[in-house]
């Protein structure tokens, strides 16, 4: 062993997480900056464009939202009694848990591609707008709850996989602690793309 | 787990909050700037229980908060050039 190489086995880490869990922080920090850039040039665009419409009515479009947003931050719970579980070496409940997380954002990505499918049938497209103000609100509302969604979706595959892993013993507590800490990111972006592109755009 | 109970109840008062201000119909701005207020608590209340970055070491949220908050205001820096594209537009 060289002798940095002995320092740096020696030295203690300075986040005394392992380094999984340091490394999915890392990925938050870098994805919290994308989200962050694409609701900042969301919000360049309202600005610049006088004519921009809101087309958000309080029934159906802003009420689906407040069940969104209470099944999302309910996920959210889930996923904490999930991880609480699996820490404390209850697989089973912990398995229950995480199932239940994966309804809840099955149910929230069901609920967002169902608004989704009647927006497209109301004559919204990436640059199209039927209300006929800037074509840039279906662009920037497709853009970035697209995104988001993706994320949903992604998530919900991803505590499936580790679910498996952790009943069959090959993952542990940790990997599902780490696969709550990106849940709950999603769900932590969640609270920005309510308020800004949804209230901010009701009429 | 009741801390975590009490922590999504506060969440979900703050949503309730954001729509009935909201409906208030208050100016634009007056809205952005109350909106983002309720949406930046929500997001520290998220960050410290739920990802539980207050049993962390102080380090790791001394590291990553501050980054982010920086990346933030740089990309806030273009945002006048809104406000002269807005005024640019012709009547």
């Amino acid at each position: 062993m060289s002798h940095g190489a002995a320092l740096a086995a020696s030295e203690p880490s300075p986040y005394q997480i392992p380094s999984r869990k340091l490394g999915i922080w890392m990925f938050i920090v870098a994805d919290a900056a994308t989200f962050g850039a694409m609701l900042v040039a969301y919000g360049y665009l309202r600005v610049a464009n006088p004519d921009w419409t809101r087309p958000f009515v309080f029934w159906p479009s802003i009420a689906n939202g407040i069940v969104m947003t209470f099944v999302l931050l309910s996920s959210s719970l889930t996923m904490v009694a999930a991880t609480l579980h699996a820490h404390a070496g209850r697989t089973a409940a912990s398995l229950r848990w995480l199932g239940a997380t994966m309804l809840l954002g099955t149910l929230f990505a069901g609920l967002h591609l169902r608004e989704w499918v009647s927006m497209i049938a109301e004559g919204w497209r990436l640059f199209k707008n039927p209300l006929g103000g800037s074509p840039l609100v279906g662009a920037t509302f497709f853009s970035i709850t697209g995104l988001h969604l993706l994320h949903v979706i992604s998530g919900v595959i991803v505590i499936g996989v580790i679910a498996l892993g952790f009943r069959r013993r090959r993952f542990t507590a940790d990997h599902v602690e780490i696969t709550g800490l990106y849940w709950h990111f999603v769900d932590l972006v969640w609270m920005f793309v309510f308020p800004l592109v949804y209230l901010l755009n009701a009429r | 787990m009741k801390r975590y109970v009490l922590v999504w109840a506060g969440l979900l008062a703050i949503v309730l909050a954001e729509v009935l201000v909201t409906f208030a119909r208050p100016a634009t701005l007056v809205l952005l700037a109350l909106l983002l207020a309720l949406a930046v608590v929500e997001a520290a209340l998220g960050l410290l229980y739920f990802m539980h970055l207050r049993y962390e070491r102080r380090i790791l949220l001394w590291s990553l908060v501050p980054t982010l908050v920086i990346v933030f205001v740089l990309m806030g820096h273009f945002f006048p050039d809104a406000f002269r594209l807005m005024h640019q537009r012709a009547p």
